[in-house]
């Protein structure tokens, strides 16, 4: 048994559907969000990936700082995420995106 | 040294492959639960634990850096950044069923004996020196000596984030014909 880069290529792509359900298929405003942090940490784990086990392992380094770029950008877009989610909900005292709900 | 275009060997050590199998495995099924679950609080917590569990990922397979960026900065601020935004607009919701529910019972035995087999492997591992943080030379020089622009690049997009999200949260909103926009959100309200 070994672990290698199909394991966390097929690990990237299922997290990256879950994100992308997350924010196509609620209407929560906040559960849209962590979709969307899904689915930076699965481009994440894809450069990660492709650093340690693929041909990017050539420039060893590549993979982890690609990596740290896309966390650190995801932390960004949180923050404007959560302050947004926040004017919403002062506006309409709901985090759901549709009068509906879910 | 290594040769351009070549294929690194996959990870064989058994306890790190179990490790590895693990943790994806835990990474995958919070993720699916902070994606299906109603309950707000619940989703924030699935959220940590999957970017934990992350973290515990790139500790396996990449510069100690990452992990320590992941686990310190990423998961617990944005953790702190979703509860705190719940405790500025609807409070911390209790949960709808009762803590010593059946489902409370088997998700809690479950989630023990996950996180007890993850203990043990990693108490077990004898973790082979170049596996673990394997990169190369530390990702910091790396970062203050090659990609010196990018980390610029990135102190800018995060200061902007910091700046734009205190701007809209300062801004005043107008009163709304739904009912909200003109209370300023400083306590838990329901």
């Amino acid at each position: 048994m070994s672990a290698g880069l199909n394991l966390f290529l097929v690990v990237s792509a299922a997290l990256f559907a879950v994100g992308a359900f997350a924010v196509v298929a609620r209407r929560s405003a906040i559960t849209m969000l962590i979709g969307t942090q899904f689915m930076f940490a699965a481009g994440a784990i894809a450069f990660v990936a492709f650093g340690r086990f693929g041909r990017g392992a050539a420039a060893v380094d590549a993979g982890p700082t690609v990596a740290l770029v896309v966390s650190l950008t995801a932390a960004a877009q949180l923050a404007i995420g959560a302050a947004m989610a926040v004017l919403l909900y002062r506006d309409n005292r709901t985090f759901f995106l549709d009068s509906d709900g879910e | 040294m290594l040769l351009i275009g070549a294929l690194l060997q996959p990870i064989t050590s058994a306890p790190l492959v179990l490790f590895t199998y693990l943790v994806l495995a835990l990474l995958l099924v919070t993720a699916l639960t902070s994606a299906l679950v109603r309950n707000t609080l619940w989703a924030i917590g699935s959220f940590a634990s999957s970017m934990a569990a992350l973290a515990l990922l790139y500790l396996a397979i990449a510069p100690f850096l990452l992990f320590a960026v992941q686990l310190v900065i990423y998961s617990t601020v944005s953790a702190g950044l979703l509860i705190g935004l719940l405790r500025q607009t609807t409070g911390l919701e209790r949960p709808p069923i009762s803590p010593i529910s059946r489902q409370w019972i088997t998700g809690a035995a479950v989630a023990a004996a996950l996180a007890a087999l993850l203990v043990f492997v990693v108490a077990a591992t004898s973790w082979p020196v170049g596996l673990l943080g394997n990169a190369g030379p530390a990702l910091g020089e790396v970062l203050t000596r090659t990609y010196v622009v990018g980390l610029a690049v990135l102190v800018v997009i995060l200061a902007s984030a910091a700046l734009g999200s205190g701007l809209l949260l300062a801004a005043p909103t107008l009163p709304s014909p739904r009912g909200g926009g003109s209370v300023r959100g400083s306590g838990p309200r329901r």
